[in-house]
């Protein structure tokens, strides 16, 4: 559907972003659902473009593809260190915010907003596959 | 993103326009934090309208932990009001609405912190 490779940087979002939304859009979205599809991917490119590569610069590939089980896939690509945001222990939502460790909340946000998230190692690339359900 | 802010008896109401995302969110909490320094126990209690924040994600989250965090640290008294609907979801999902106080209106807010900025106040 469409494809961009942007430098693994917080300066790339907007960018990124852009995309999957013009993605989204063509998709048939309503706005609000293109909303939370917009925030669940911020939050996982900006940990891409905060954590992937702590000692250097990279790229990070933003992939959006409709398969062919009615489901819009939002595909996250990097070739930064080894990153299963699912096998992060989750933040104990029920602390108050004030006295917990601060950030950890992107994850809640992407696994409550998106109806899948995958994630697996090939070679050196991390592949965060974010899927929404097309609504028929 | 920009801060309007207004005095209304011993309540700063500060009212935040905009999109809140990691990219803006280092820019409102640079606006933000400042504003705050004024707010503690009855002489002076913050209030953040949402009403024009139509997008917010983790980072300005953190930053209105830091918000929190500094009116704690002062004694002072710091409520939320009138969250669009992406907010409230947000809130929900991070379970900030069980810790912070939100109103669903700038009125209702007013009305629990101050009973003379409510009368003072004559927006809804």
């Amino acid at each position: 559907m469409a494809t961009i490779t942007l430098p693994a940087h917080l300066d790339s979002l907007t960018r990124g972003l852009t995309l999957v939304v013009e993605c989204a859009i063509a998709a048939g979205f309503p706005h609000a659902r293109i909303t939370e599809i917009e925030l669940a991917v911020e939050e996982a490119l900006a940990n891409i473009c905060l954590y992937a590569y702590p000692d250097s610069s990279g790229e990070v590939e933003v992939r959006c593809v409709r398969d062919e089980t009615q489901h819009f896939l939002i595909e996250l690509i990097d070739t930064g260190v080894p990153f299963d945001l699912l096998a992060r222990p989750a933040p104990d939502l029920t602390v108050d915010p004030t006295q917990r460790q601060p950030g950890g909340l992107g994850i809640p946000l992407i696994l409550a907003l998106m109806d899948h998230v995958t994630y697996y190692r090939e070679g050196d690339r991390n592949i965060l596959r974010l899927a929404v359900r097309l609504s028929l | 993103m920009e801060l309007q802010t207004q005095d209304i008896a011993n309540v700063l109401l500060i009212r935040v326009e905009g999109r809140i995302d990691h990219t803006t969110a280092k820019h409102f909490q640079d606006l933000l934090l400042p504003q705050l320094n004024s707010c503690s126990g009855e002489a002076k209690k913050a209030l953040l309208d949402l009403s024009g924040v139509h997008y917010m994600s983790s980072a300005g989250l953190r930053v209105l932990v830091l918000a929190a965090r500094q009116c704690q640290q002062q004694q002072g008294e710091i409520v939320l009001a009138a969250l669009p609907p992406l907010l409230q979801e947000v809130f929900r999902i991070s379970r900030f609405d069980l810790v912070f106080k939100v109103f669903a209106t700038v009125r209702a807010a007013l009305e629990h912190l101050s009973p003379t900025a409510a009368s003072a106040y004559s927006g809804a």
